[in-house]
């Protein structure tokens, strides 16, 4: 039975199947409850609805790209290893490198089947665990009390100026320039003291044709009173970006 | 009436933290079982030694960006949302973003009780569509494999992100047009100037955030309230005039 065969064994689907069904029932538990309360304050349930199916949608595009990093680590960890860890608490740009730096650590000359041991296994799926756990401990420890206080202090503006929400909006802002800085820093750097083209423009292509196909759907949404649109704006969005990419490596 | 929606919120929320917090709990020590149990499988415990090694390097980087994922994006998620989002992973990639467009869709704001149910609602939708494509994913594996491996649809997939990004800058700056050219110029030249940081940019976001939030707090307090802020382009979460959240449905 080779490596890869046992870390694709029977017992560790059983394990990670296990986990993963905990997480499954937490997720529809806490849906379930939320459902409830919304009704009972007298939310609208349409707009329940559709936060439900907005979310739905949303979600189907970056899960294929999850579960691509799932195929991507089972070539070298096996399956059950990257299924748990891109679906509990992991995250597709932490594990790749996490479970390099792991590799290294223990002595392997990087993330390869070919040096992979069990030993060697079992450590790097104890890294990548403890290595990203830190956020949720955060959140079991000291989640109730940060969360009171934010409430505080929502209850100390409400009914005036709500600066946490804009907060909230320039955070994004904050997050989407640092990305869309990098990309551009891919594409143009400063080397020996000039500046270098690199090639590297699929990111920026991406980005440019997914805001554009957002800008039409805001559009039909907003002007021809096609609201149902934003349900599928952002995937169908992601979807054009990726697709231009698709093309522009074919052509150029 | 809005006593007893208040009452039935501070019940809700008490109850809330109670589970969240067990679940996380029960789910931190399964996650950390998980090599063990496998050890026993393969008969092969983990390297102590190495791990501690590992640790070290991997601490550096990561618990401080896991602490400061915890105080950004509770306040966006709250605290169903975050009980939830933190224990199924990939918040910037996915959770974060789908929480904020349901929450556009749906027209709350941050901070409000709707916001805490919308929030809930949408991560633990996302967590399970996640959930359901994986599992399928994997059962369907072998078959599925050269159609998602094929070498022509690699830039798809490996630019997932950018688009992303791209479709939620749209949204974003039309709602802050004043709150983005600073953090972009800054962003940019550090980039174009220093290419070794780009792998630091979840690092470096800090730096972004911070200076929009700046803007934003200077354009709220001179202008003395949320009209001048929105009209220095900064309008939170709020809906915009020509687009009622549940037109069309």
């Amino acid at each position: 039975m080779s490596i890869l065969d046992q870390l694709s064994s029977a017992p560790l689907y059983l394990i990670t199947g296990a986990i993963i069904l905990y997480v499954v029932a937490m997720s529809v538990f806490f849906l379930v409850r939320a459902w409830k309360a919304g009704v009972a304050i007298g939310m609208d349930k349409v707009k329940l609805r559709r936060a439900v199916t907005s979310s739905v949608t949303f979600s189907i595009l970056p899960s294929v790209s999850i579960l691509l990093g799932v195929i991507a680590l089972s070539g070298n960890l096996g399956i059950p290893l990257p299924w748990l860890r891109l679906s509990v608490v992991g995250a597709l740009h932490y594990e790749t490198s996490v479970a390099d730096i792991a590799s290294r650590a223990i002595g392997l000359s990087g993330l390869n089947a070919a040096e992979m041991t069990a030993k060697a296994f079992t450590t790097i799926a104890l890294l990548m665990t403890v290595g990203i756990i830190w956020g949720v401990v955060c959140v079991a420890i000291f989640g109730k009390k940060y969360h009171s206080k934010l409430q505080r202090t929502g209850d100390k503006k409400s009914g005036g100026a709500n600066f946490g929400d804009m907060a909230m909006t320039a955070m994004f802002i904050g997050l989407i320039t640092a990305y869309m800085g990098s990309y551009i820093g891919q594409l143009i750097q400063v080397k020996g003291g000039a500046l270098v083209c690199t090639g590297e423009y699929l990111q920026l292509v991406a980005m440019g044709f997914s805001a554009l196909a957002m800008g039409v759907f805001s559009y039909f949404a907003e002007k021809k009173k096609m609201a149902w649109l934003d349900n599928f704006s952002i995937a169908g969005s992601m979807l054009v970006g990726m697709a231009a990419a698709v093309i522009c490596e074919m052509i150029f | 009436m809005e006593q007893n929606r208040e009452a039935y919120m501070a019940k809700y929320n008490e109850k809330t933290h109670f589970y969240g917090r067990i679940g996380l709990w029960i789910g931190i020590i399964l996650l950390l079982a998980a090599p063990f149990l496998f050890g026993v499988s393969l008969d092969a415990m983990p390297d102590l030694g190495a791990f501690g090694k590992g640790l070290a390097q991997i601490a550096i980087i990561y618990i401080p960006s896991c602490i400061v994922e915890f105080l950004i994006y509770m306040p966006m998620l709250g605290a169903g949302g975050s009980y939830l989002a933190f224990i199924t992973g990939n918040l910037i990639n996915m959770k974060i973003p789908c929480a904020l467009n349901a929450r556009d869709i749906v027209g709350t704001e941050a901070g409000t009780t709707e916001n805490e149910i919308v929030s809930t609602l949408s991560i633990a939708a996302s967590s399970l569509v996640t959930t359901l494509v994986i599992a399928v994913g994997v059962l369907l594996m072998i078959p599925l494999r050269p159609v998602l491996e094929a070498p022509a649809l690699q830039p798809a997939y490996n630019n997932v992100v950018p688009a992303l990004f791209g479709a939620m800058a749209f949204k974003y700056f039309r709602r802050g047009k004043k709150l983005v050219a600073i953090p972009l110029i800054v962003m940019t030249v550090l980039f174009i100037c220093m290419p070794s940081l780009i792998g630091s940019v979840g690092f470096l976001m800090l730096i972004s955030g911070a200076i929009a939030i700046a803007q934003a707090f200077y354009a709220f307090k001179v202008g003395q309230g949320p009209t001048s802020a929105v009209n220095a382009g900064v309008d939170g979460a709020k809906p915009s005039a020509e687009h009622k959240p549940d037109e069309g449905r």
